[in-house]
């Protein structure tokens, strides 16, 4: 597990192992199909509309995973619907541009891997701009929003709810406190382990850049 | 052009029209606090010490004006926020 590390011309460079290249190429893959479903398509499409980037719809997503990638820009049910309406599809472009820079940076790199590879045979070196480098920081932080949402870790108390079904989304900071602490005890059998592994790797990954940006 | 609607409370109350609109930062489980200090640096142009301030606020007290200015501002503050994954939403100012 590397870190990232500036280059004296600014860029940023980092060497992962195949095996955490994989990781951030199929979850990146994930998002951008996740970005692509229902864009603009909840109720009867308006080519032209859609053309100009205004969606038909201005209800949240049902998605949980999307109303956190996408959320309500007001309290006001009335005036985020319609802000939505305008403003969902741009948003949903913008993160898939995010989490595209990130798989195509990792892609090509990745010809020569199979199936029969070991996995933590063989690493890719990448090396980003500067000016790249809040992009991938946006997108690392929708992946670990996702993951976040699958894992369960919900909002303190007053953050405004996309709407009824905020089941999980309502969480104290003791219940998420108790939940990591079940996820760290959680036998390596899990499949849950892992994606709570993932998702404090990309944590580190994220403030690795930071980091490095900040040197 | 303002996206969202004006609320049937807000046009009731005519006192409060001509108060400023705000961009509210709420607080995330999820969010690094350095990411967040980050984000307030490059979007809003913020020094370390105000953006850190700022961040701190979101995290104390679960949230924090980050900006204030006409609505068409603020909705661009809040898409902007939205796109690197930051909770935030427009509204009037909180005290006149």
């Amino acid at each position: 597990m590397s870190s990232f590390r500036q280059l004296d011309n600014g860029d940023l460079s980092i060497t992962f192992t195949s095996q955490e290249a994989h990781v951030l190429i199929n979850l990146t893959e994930q998002l951008l199909e996740l970005l692509a479903d229902g864009d603009g398509q909840s109720h009867q499409v308006d080519p032209l509309l859609h053309l100009v980037g205004i969606s038909n719809s201005e209800a949240p997503p049902e998605d949980p995973v999307l109303r956190r990638l996408l959320p309500n820009a007001y309290d006001d049910e009335q005036a985020a619907g319609e802000f939505r309406r305008y403003t969902e599809h741009g948003l949903r472009e913008k993160k898939k541009a995010h989490a595209l820079l990130i798989y195509e940076a990792l892609l090509p790199q990745d010809e020569d891997w199979n199936g029969d590879t070991p996995l933590d045979k063989g690493s890719i070196q990448i090396t980003l701009q500067m000016a790249d480098s809040l992009a991938w920081l946006g997108g690392l932080n929708d992946l670990r929003l996702a993951l976040a949402v699958r894992l369960g870790f919900g909002s303190e108390k007053g953050r405004p709810q996309a709407d009824g079904d905020s089941s999980n989304l309502e969480n104290s900071e003791a219940q998420n406190s108790d939940l990591h602490k079940k996820y760290e005890l959680m036998v390596e059998s899990d499949p849950m382990k892992a994606v709570y592994a993932v998702y404090s790797w990309i944590g580190w990954l994220q403030q690795s850049l930071l980091e490095a940006l900040d040197k | 052009m303002a996206l969202g609607t004006i609320t049937e409370s807000e046009t009731e109350t005519d006192l409060r029209a001509d108060r400023p609109w705000v961009c509210v930062v709420w607080d995330d489980p999820v969010n690094l606090m350095s990411y967040v200090t980050h984000v307030f640096m490059v979007l809003f142009g913020y020094s370390k010490d105000r953006a850190t301030e700022l961040m701190l606020k979101v995290h104390n007290e679960g949230k924090a004006v980050v900006t204030t200015g006409t609505r068409e501002e603020m909705e661009r503050d809040v898409q902007r926020l939205h796109e690197y994954g930051l909770w935030a939403t427009v509204q009037r100012e909180i005290e006149p």
